[in-house]
């Protein structure tokens, strides 16, 4: 249930982005030991996008957080792109719940940053930012430093700076929990549509059910003590969704069950 | 609101015409004696005189002069301490203990000494004011450094930006607040250690000229000198805020909000403690 391998003898080529083999880390805290994930397992390939949900200590910000490199794992093997993790890399691009934004610089240089750390030519960079900050809907927020900015916009320059570079993966904590509900929806409705466009692989971790299913192409439930995963579903719902489909409910009535919810909402 | 403003404004104006008025009437009437409180008119008519004639530049120049050096040499080392403390936990553990030492005694303490080793010359005043300019400098550089949001870092590092490129792109930035406010705090120390030093013993200096005047019952010619330190605090710390306004349009909105606690708290520590 947890592991959707693909193998075809013809194709060894398309082998999956992301390989977790028997992923699990411990925390040592001041007062013992708290095992954040068990033992995972899972396979996800280009192009898709996985929504990660389960409630608090379910093990998904250390799985994501593991991905971006920002964790050393204390047991099983993790490759991204065929390649051990090393470390925090530009080829992993990461959204924060928090934005995370640069505040000494502007939108337009913020999303440059990862670009001027490649060593891009000026004119380059600006070409993209410009690209990007029109992908995400604020064409002409660029000279505007973080401090001008809503929640929203702030998060629509963070996810145009983790693109900027082009990573093959692009990693996203919690990043619409701090907004409100109709800034999420808008903002997912834009992450919708820019996958559809830009094609990126995404790790999107949520303890949000119906966020989840608005996004997702794929779910995975997360259960904790210790973190482990309980369902791996395809989510075929046709785009644009809608809540009411009975199809929907469906779902959330599923996923609810998995994580405990016995009456959902 | 806008008639609110311009009457207490208004008032302001009045209230001040008011002081230097009956300051005025009170040193003419004969009812005190005019060497002891001389009037503001006198005053500036001394002001005056002591700028034609060259020495009030002259004393202003060298008073600047020591005050730029010493405030720039402290906060160099200041800027560059904190930094290497904040980041090498055995510095920190090596030398915290004197540092903290060295900075519970008050700077205007070391006066004597530094006029017993270096004499009454430019060197004593120099280290002096570097002395004083040092501590809060050191102490919000230190903390700033210290607490950089660990996310801006991660963030950065899945950017491209790891090691040196991390610090001198997000660790400095980020801490550039907190030196700022330590810098802040410094420019006024840099003044209260310069006139001191200037009293206990100079040749020149806008301190020497108050000490001078008083030898010589120039009661008005000291309140030139108090004037001429008050304009300057106020012109050094407009200065600053107007530089700083002008390369980090970012700052003063970030101290607006959810930094601006931390920064007080921060700058209050070398004053306070």
């Amino acid at each position: 249930m947890n592991a959707r391998v693909e193998i075809s003898s013809q194709t060894a080529v398309r082998e999956p982005l992301i390989t977790c083999v028997e992923l699990g880390h411990v925390y040592d805290s001041g007062r013992g030991r708290a095992t954040a994930l068990g033992s995972i397992s899972l396979t996800v390939d280009r192009g898709e996008f996985v929504c990660v949900l389960g409630p608090s200590g379910c093990g998904k910000t250390t799985l994501l957080n593991i991905l971006a490199g920002f964790v050393i794992p204390a047991q099983g093997v993790v490759r991204v792109g065929g390649q051990a993790i090393k470390g925090p890399s530009s080829e992993r691009g990461v959204v924060f719940q928090d934005y995370s934004l640069f505040p000494w610089l502007t939108a337009q240089a913020n999303v440059e940053f990862g670009l001027r750390m490649a060593g891009r030519a000026a004119r380059e960079r600006a070409k993209i930012a410009h690209d990007l900050l029109g992908l995400v809907g604020l064409p002409d927020a660029g000279a505007k430093y973080p401090f001008e900015l809503s929640g929203g916009m702030k998060q629509r320059i963070a996810i145009a700076r983790a693109l900027a570079t082009r990573p093959s993966l692009l990693l996203m904590d919690e990043p619409f929990a701090a907004l409100d509900a109709m800034t999420r929806s808008s903002l997912q409705a834009k992450l919708v549509e820019i996958h559809c466009q830009e094609q990126p692989t995404i790790l999107f971790v949520t303890h949000n059910i119906a966020e989840a299913l608005v996004l997702a192409s794929r779910l995975i439930v997360m259960s904790p003590n210790p973190g482990r995963i309980v369902e791996d579903i395809r989510i075929d719902l046709p785009r644009p969704r809608r809540r009411t489909a009975p199809r929907f409910n469906e779902l959330y009535e599923r996923v609810a069950r998995a994580i405990g919810l016995e009456t959902a909402e | 609101m806008a008639f609110g403003v311009s009457r207490h404004s208004v008032a302001g104006i009045i209230g001040t015409l008011a002081f230097f008025g009956a300051w005025e009437a009170l040193s003419r009437s004969g009812l005190v004696n005019n060497v002891m409180l001389p009037a503001p008119t006198t005053i500036v008519q001394s002001a005056w005189e002591l700028l034609v004639t060259g020495e009030l530049p002259r004393h202003l120049g060298a008073s600047l002069l020591r005050a730029a050096i010493g405030f720039l040499g402290g906060s160099v080392l200041g800027v560059a301490l904190g930094v290497a403390m904040a980041q090498s936990p055995l510095l920190h553990g090596t030398i915290n203990p004197l540092v903290q030492m060295f900075r519970a005694v008050p700077s205007l303490a070391f006066v004597p000494l530094a006029i017993f080793w270096f004499g009454i010359g430019e060197t004593s005043k120099i280290f002096l004011i570097a002395w004083g300019v040092f501590f809060p400098v050191w102490v919000n550089t230190y903390i700033g450094v210290r607490d950089v949001s660990p996310l801006l870092g991660r963030a950065a590092a899945s950017l491209g930006a790891g090691g040196w490129r991390n610090f001198a792109y997000v660790v400095i930035p980020g801490a550039l607040p907190f030196i700022i406010a330590g810098l802040r705090i410094s420019l006024s120390v840099a003044l209260v250690v310069l006139v001191a030093a200037e009293l206990a013993g100079a040749a020149f200096g806008v301190g020497y000229l108050i000490q001078m005047s008083q030898q010589v019952f120039r009661v008005d010619q000291m309140f030139v000198g108090l004037i001429v330190l008050g304009g300057m605090g106020f012109a050094a710390d407009l200065l600053f805020e107007r530089a700083v306004h002008r390369l980090l349009p970012w700052y003063g909105a970030e101290q607006a909000g959810q930094k601006g606690s931390q920064i007080e708290r921060a700058s209050g520590r070398p004053i306070t403690r």
